[in-house]
């Protein structure tokens, strides 16, 4: 049973990750899209290390603040939509103190539809969503899958897509550009993984 | 780029800032940058706060509609950009006098997903109940089958009028949200642009188009028309715009409508009552009547030079608020 404590000890780690993975993020962006997909992590994870003293026990709130984390310094859409997974998970949690990892399948599962439905983007579009949809199935057919098989679920699914075009947001208008690239939005979620310590 | 500016990143923030000192009986400044316009005063308990928001550059759309019997509040991103989530959800707080909040606003994908999580996250922290209702009155940026992807252009201020109005006689949040739909719902604009305008952080124009040539159907921030050609005799313009508009609403005798001709920024009042003329007599040959008819600039694309036409049905409901006193820095109704 994960308690916020939990999140909190998390934090730190996962700010410095993000940190170091800034540039790359940027960089890849810019291939696509406005070039600051890593400029929105770093701020949003500062804002959680602002934030990390302050967090309530309750999950729902504690996870509502960490959605604002992002809203609060990010007006780019991957900020918003990132907020919005968040948020959809902080619903399902409000007024519980106590999380177990065999919820994880049913929360990405609210996050992933959230997501979906506010930005408009459907699944096999290379976006985000293809990431956390393959790390929801894996995760839902087998609950006790570990953190590193996750990040290898999400690293394959990023390469699965490298080679076919972003069909939404600003890289649908040149389709055949952005096949060979890596959806930002992956690598990004992909970094957001590996920034949290395996138990 | 030729504008009165200092710094183009401070275009918007410098705008917001003479505004409210010009007009400090109608308008605040409030949240994080002063990115949020308020009323000037305090709220009024009971009363529906009706909240709108969306990027620069569209004066008096939408800051400029803050006022009695119109906005309470509004949260304004830079030019042509969506304000942030936070923006948004301060302006619901701001608007917020305990009967909840209906925002009222374009349909424009940043917008409404922002303005949608920052109701969520209002609702799951402070308890404050709000709607939504979307303004998708240009007719040209989708056809009828595909309705919910058309933008909201110049309709918004009919629907600011008639809801403000409707909020101020301290109707419920579901009646306003209704008669909000039903406006929103009622209301058909096309444009048609004969320059582009230029994005102060951009430094260029949005587009290019030749000197002698117009487009039909433009959107407001430059989105492609429906054709482009050599520029046109007004009149001839003028029929074609109530053609398009009648081709998706048929006017029927005895339809009581608002008609707005509509500068996009740099027409003169000169060329709008041109057209104006003409689209008179084409509505009253087909024995409707037009009430309050607005010629003037009232939802402009930074200097396009252009014009938007929309009509607004009415009915006894829509008439008697669209009638109501109202009063922004902007436009008065006595």
């Amino acid at each position: 049973m994960m308690k916020v404590s939990w999140l909190q000890d998390q934090l730190p780690r996962l700010a410095e990750h993000l940190e170091s993975s800034a540039e790359e993020l940027n960089g890849l962006d810019a291939q696509l899209g406005d070039g600051d997909l890593g400029v929105t992590m770093v701020r949003g994870s500062r804002q959680l290390l602002e934030i990390r003293e302050e967090l309530p026990d309750d999950w729902g709130m504690a996870l509502l603040k960490c959605a604002q984390a992002f809203t609060k310094t990010s007006g780019s859409s991957y900020g918003t939509i990132l907020a919005t997974g968040l948020m959809a998970m902080a619903k399902q949690k409000k007024g519980q103190a106590e999380m177990d990892s065999s919820e994880w399948a049913g929360l990405l599962k609210v996050a992933l539809e959230a997501m979906q439905q506010r930005g408009k983007a459907e699944l096999g579009q290379k976006t985000v969503l293809d990431a956390l949809s393959a790390a929801q199935k894996k995760l839902e057919s087998a609950p006790e899958t570990g953190l590193l098989d996750l990040i290898e679920v999400v690293q394959q699914t990023i390469e699965e897509f490298r080679d076919k075009p972003c069909q939404i947001g600003r890289a649908r208008i040149f389709q055949d550009k952005s096949i060979g690239l890596d959806d930002p939005g992956m690598v990004a979620f992909k970094r957001l993984l590996e920034g949290i310590v395996p138990n | 780029m030729k504008k009165l500016l200092n710094d183009p990143y401070k275009y918007v923030d410098e705008m917001l800032v003479g505004m409210c000192a010009a007009h400090p009986e109608i308008y605040r400044q409030t949240g994080e940058g002063g990115r949020v316009i308020a009323r000037a005063g305090s709220q009024r308990p009971g009363k529906v706060g009706i909240v709108s928001g969306g990027g620069s550059g569209h004066l008096p759309v939408f800051t400029g509609y803050v006022g009695h019997g119109l906005l309470d509040a509004c949260a304004i991103g830079d030019v042509f950009a969506s304000p942030s989530v936070e923006q948004m959800a301060e302006a619901m707080k701001v608007a917020h006098a305990g009967a909840g909040v209906l925002r009222l606003y374009g349909n424009y994908g940043g917008d409404v997903m922002n303005f949608d999580m920052a109701g969520e996250q209002l609702e799951m922290e402070e308890d404050i109940q709000s709607t939504t209702v979307l303004l998708a009155d240009d007719v040209s940026s989708a056809p009828p089958e595909e309705g919910e992807k058309r933008r909201g252009v110049a309709g918004m201020v009919y629907a600011f009028k008639i809801v403000g109005a409707a909020a101020e006689q301290m109707r419920s949040l579901e009646e306003v949200t209704r008669i909000a739909q039903e406006t929103a719902d009622s209301c058909r604009s096309v444009g048609a642009a004969l320059t582009p305008c230029t994005i102060p952080q951009a430094g260029k124009a949005t587009f290019e188009i030749a000197e002698d040539e117009m487009e039909m159907g433009m959107g407001i921030h430059g989105e492609p028309g429906v054709w482009r050609d050599k520029l046109k005799p007004a009149d001839d313009i003028a029929h074609e715009m109530v053609d398009r508009l009648i081709a998706d609403r048929a006017i029927d005798s005895g339809d009581r409508l608002s008609v707005m001709v509509n500068s996009l920024g740099a027409t003169p009042p000169e060329e709008l009552y041109i057209l104006y003329r003409v689209v008179k007599k084409r509505v009253e040959d087909l024995g409707a009547t037009i009430v309050m008819p607005l010629v003037g600039r009232y939802a402009t694309s930074m200097e396009m030079s252009g014009v938007s036409m929309t009509f607004c049905f009415l009915n006894q409901e829509r008439e008697a608020l669209m009638q109501a006193p109202a009063s922004c820095a902007f436009w008065q109704v006595k």
